[in-house]
């Protein structure tokens, strides 16, 4: 608190309301430019319906929240997510820890890691698809897979950014190897984890709907897909606004729950550092 | 709790065997009263670290012999408290817990070893900023947590890795004033490792000035100012003398130390 509040102070509100009349402003300029769009569309300069008006947009979100089949395919996505992305991360924090504690063990795995961290994850979905099928294993496998590597990362390199003088406090006070894990090593991770835990969320999601719209039968990304099959544009507009939405929330909640945790210690440095996140 | 520290004829080799030893130390003798303010004081490279470390067990295979009350130093033992340079609490505990944590470890119970910690916060003047975290402090705080959290261990002697290195001269003397007086409440052996000559002079019965590598020791010289001191005396004409006095032994040291340095980065 000591920290956010200090903009504020010195500067006073005006800075803050400029802020949110611009991003007002960009909305409402979007909005009237859609709409503009969606006019040209109705004359007849583009194909009929790629631009659906936004009243159109707004009453298929309306009819899609009513819709039961939306909480069907929500249910598959999160499904998927929770489990893909728990087998993904908790292999990844082992190993991450495993890579800090062993400079042997890490020096052996380093390169494969970062080799396949680089890469684009989407090359492997014909693999996942061969190995787990087209139903929710192979979606579960792509979320498991997406969320791997940000936590393995962040976890390893938390590991190796522990305060050395930390570990000296430790030595000097005698603390048994058990109360050297319990007292320094655990609660320094808690930061560097969490951070890796939320973007592999992110990504982990990403991922799984990207597997959906591809090949699947069930799931968010599957009903996006299928409005696109339809021509349903509107619905499938209405969709990815209320998944952009989702992920907004999501998004939110872990940042609270983040700066929550990152109170105790005094700083929000961590803040925001998973909205930049992509495949 | 007593407090006695005898070095004697303590030696270290770096890399011994190997293509570029270096000794540190060569046959180092010194005893620390207890209840006694020493500092130790040279230029960088006279292998104060390397002392410091031995004293507090962290460096088991020194030659010569290392006693507290008379038991030999031959690992990480309970009798010497720590205070380091570097910022040392811990950024995720308030005062009251960093302060906590040598008698939480030891498993005294929570009202006890609160309680405690809750004397010693006292002590160095944080009252009113127990539930304070770290980030939520100055770093003339933060150290004075870090001297409350190694008296809670109730240290024979408390090992002093220039504490105040990285605060400004003016928190520094006042600190000091700070570290005398809790010295003269808890009697407790001190052993201070500096390179600041004005703090080694203003908080000290003996000085010990090292000299450049192999770390041995030049001289050691008696203050003899008036005790209770505070940072007044700084402003004395003994003072400067003494200042004087310990530059004149360190100057010598310090060029050789420096001329050294400047060696090694030309023949890069």
């Amino acid at each position: 608190m000591a920290q956010t509040g200090v903009i504020g102070t010195v500067s006073g509100l005006r800075p803050r309301i400029t802020v949110n009349t611009i991003r007002i402003t960009t909305i409402v300029v979007l909005l009237v430019l859609w709409e503009v769009l969606a006019a040209v569309g109705r004359s007849g300069l583009l194909y009929k319906d790629v631009v659906p008006s936004s009243i159109q947009i707004g009453l298929a979100i309306i009819h899609e929240i009513f819709d039961p089949a939306f909480y069907h395919h929500l249910g598959i996505t999160l499904a998927e997510h929770v489990v893909g992305f728990t087998i993904g991360s908790t292999i990844a924090v082992t190993v991450g820890i495993a890579m800090g504690a062993n400079p042997f063990f890490r020096k052996m795995i380093e390169p494969y890691l970062n080799g396949i961290g680089s890469t684009p994850k989407i090359i492997f979905l014909p693999i996942l698809f061969l190995l787990f099928g087209t139903g929710i294993e192979s979606k579960m496998a792509k979320g498991a897979l997406s969320a791997f590597f940000p936590v393995v990362f962040s976890t390893t390199l938390g590991m190796m950014l522990i305060s050395p003088v930390l570990l000296r406090v430790g030595q000097t006070f005698s603390l048994t190897r058990r109360q050297m894990v319990s007292k320094i090593y655990m609660p320094s991770m808690v930061n560097p984890i969490i951070t890796g835990l939320r973007l592999g969320m992110a990504i982990a999601v990403i991922g799984i709907l990207v597997a959906e719209i591809k090949f699947s039968n069930g799931g968010l990304g599957y009903r996006i897909a299928e409005y696109y099959d339809q021509f349903a544009i509107a619905s499938m507009y209405a969709l990815i606004i209320i998944i952009f939405a989702l992920a907004a929330a999501a998004n939110v909640a872990m940042t609270v729950l983040q700066d929550r945790l990152n109170i105790k210690q005094g700083g929000s440095a961590t803040r925001n550092a998973g909205l930049g996140a992509s495949t | 709790m007593s407090g006695t520290l005898e070095i004697s004829n303590v030696s270290k080799t770096y890399d011994a065997g190997g293509e570029n030893p270096v000794k540190a130390l060569d046959k180092v003798s010194l005893t620390v009263n207890q209840g006694e303010f020493v500092s130790i004081i040279g230029p960088s490279g006279c292998g104060k670290s390397t002392l410091f470390n031995v004293i507090g067990g962290l460096i088991p295979d020194y030659t010569g012999e290392v006693t507290i009350d008379g038991h030999r130093i031959d690992g990480t033992h309970r009798d010497v408290g720590v205070v380091f340079q570097e910022e040392s609490t811990f950024p995720w505990r308030t005062t009251l817990n960093n302060v906590a944590f040598p008698l939480e470890v030891q498993g005294m119970a929570r009202e006890a070893r609160e309680a405690k910690a809750r004397e010693f916060i006292k002590l160095v003047g944080l009252e009113g900023f127990e539930n304070h975290f770290p980030a939520q402090l100055s770093g003339g705080m933060k150290q004075r947590t870090a001297v409350a959290r190694t008296l809670a261990y109730e240290p024979r002697i408390m090992l002093m890795d220039e504490p105040f290195g990285a605060l400004d001269e003016q928190t520094r003397l006042l600190l000091g004033d700070k570290l005398l007086e809790i010295w003269s409440t808890l009697k407790q052996t001190m052993l201070l490792i500096t390179h600041n000559i004005t703090e080694a002079v203003q908080l000290s019965d003996r000085v010990v000035v090292m000299s450049y590598r192999p770390g041995r020791i030049k001289r050691v010289i008696d203050i003899e100012l008036p005790r209770p001191r505070s940072s007044e005396v700084i402003t004395t004409a003994e003072f400067g003398h003494y200042v004087g006095d310990i530059w004149n032994e360190l100057r010598e040291e310090a060029s050789r130390g420096m001329a050294d340095a400047e060696e090694k980065l030309a023949a890069r």
